[in-house]
């Protein structure tokens, strides 16, 4: 079969037929195949995460939100109980300026760009909340032996040390009079 | 030898070590409480001084500053950084009286930094900022296109800055309010407190 009538009976190659048939518009073809490669490589190569809309954007800027005050609320308490939280404060710092740009990509109509960041701060505050929350316990903890040793401890034995200096007293006193008599 | 002759050197010698073991409670009990509660706020320049602040300004051209935060509170704060930027005749907030009663600048503000600080302790904030802005000659004056703040774009193009002819420049004043987070109404309210910096915007003539 010849070249040319085999494309233009196969059914596969519609377009390529299309064009065919139109000869005397060569700019057409041009921009025809043009298109088809565009099209192909913006299917291909473009992410799905790039194409994110403006609810997709606000929805994961609002959970980011939350997370970055969920976080602060434990870290919050965690501190309270007399924990160190200077690393986590770190990480929120970090995670919050992300939440920052996010806004800002947000308010600029970039919403790929929000997504991205508010995705981000999600995710760098991931399990942190548990880990102030631990952080919290062992606070406490140690909270509790402080409170044992430096206030029930140290209170007890400063009245153990009186009585027992009243009764050593006592006791020297008698001995005393007894070795007197 | 009778005891009762060394009464005030016993006595003397168990106050001493029931002092001594009850010292650690008396170090938490005999503490002053502390009564006043506030957040510190200021500017250092690019070496962390009070002395070179930039002023004349370049277009384009990066200026380092810092911005410090401390916490005497009480507790671990979430503070937001409310950016703003205005010309000599747009509102400025206060941070005069008490508290209650200051009010921030009812300029929009053209970016907010959140900063988690604990009590007693002190943040400080890299800012790099650069502007980029247009001269018009004919009306004397310049139109701000926008502000990079630490390598994020911010649009300007509402603001414009006018000849001041006192201070033969086209002046503008950078300023960073602080914001509190109150978890009562779970919103942010002004802290009463702000720092800036005036600026020239030079011109190639």
């Amino acid at each position: 079969m010849p070249k040319e009538k085999f494309w233009r009976n196969s059914a596969l190659v519609k377009p390529y037929a299309l064009v065919k048939n139109l000869p005397h518009y060569k700019n057409l073809k041009i921009i025809f195949y043009i298109t088809m490669l565009f099209l192909y490589f913006a299917i291909v190569l473009i992410p799905p995460a790039l194409c994110s809309s403006r609810e997709e954007a606000e929805s994961a800027i609002q959970s980011a939100e939350n997370t970055v005050l969920n976080c602060y609320k434990a870290v919050f308490e965690a501190e309270k109980a007399g924990a160190d939280v200077s690393s986590l404060l770190q990480v929120l710092n970090e995670a919050s300026w992300l939440l920052s740009r996010a806004r800002v990509a947000y308010n600029n109509g970039d919403f790929n760009s929000a997504y991205k960041y508010a995705t981000n701060c999600t995710q760098m505050l991931d399990g942190r909340v548990d880990e102030a929350n631990s952080l919290k316990l062992e606070a406490e903890n140690a909270r509790r032996m402080d409170f044992l040793v430096n206030y029930v401890g140290s209170s007890v034995g400063a009245v153990a040390i009186v009585v027992g200096g009243y009764a050593f007293w006592v006791f020297l006193k008698r001995r005393g009079k007894t070795v007197e008599a | 030898m009778r005891i009762t002759e060394y009464g005030l050197i016993y006595w003397t010698v168990v106050g001493v070590l029931a002092l001594l073991v009850a010292s650690p409670f008396l170090s938490r009990v005999l503490v002053y409480p502390r009564t006043e509660f506030f957040t510190e706020l200021w500017i250092l320049d690019e070496n962390h001084r009070a002395e070179n602040y930039p002023y004349n300004i370049t277009r384009g051209q990066n200026y380092t500053i810092y911005l410090g935060i401390g916490n005497r509170l009480g507790y671990c704060a979430y503070y937001m950084v409310r950016v703003k930027f205005r010309n000599q005749s747009q509102p400025a907030p206060t941070s005069f009286g008490p508290i209650e009663s200051r009010l921030p600048s009812s300029l929009p503000s053209l970016f907010n930094m959140t900063a988690f600080v604990a009590d007693e302790q002190v943040l400080e904030i890299p800012i790099t900022f650069s502007f980029n802005y247009t001269w018009d000659e004919q009306f004397s004056k310049v139109e701000l296109c926008g502000l990079r703040l630490n390598g994020v774009w911010l649009n300007m193009s509402k603001c414009t800055l006018s000849w001041d002819a006192d201070k033969k420049a086209f002046r503008g004043f950078l300023f960073f309010e602080l914001w509190l987070y109150n978890a009562d109404t779970n919103s942010f309210k002004y802290h009463g407190r702000f720092v800036g910096l005036w600026f020239n915007m030079t011109v190639s003539v």
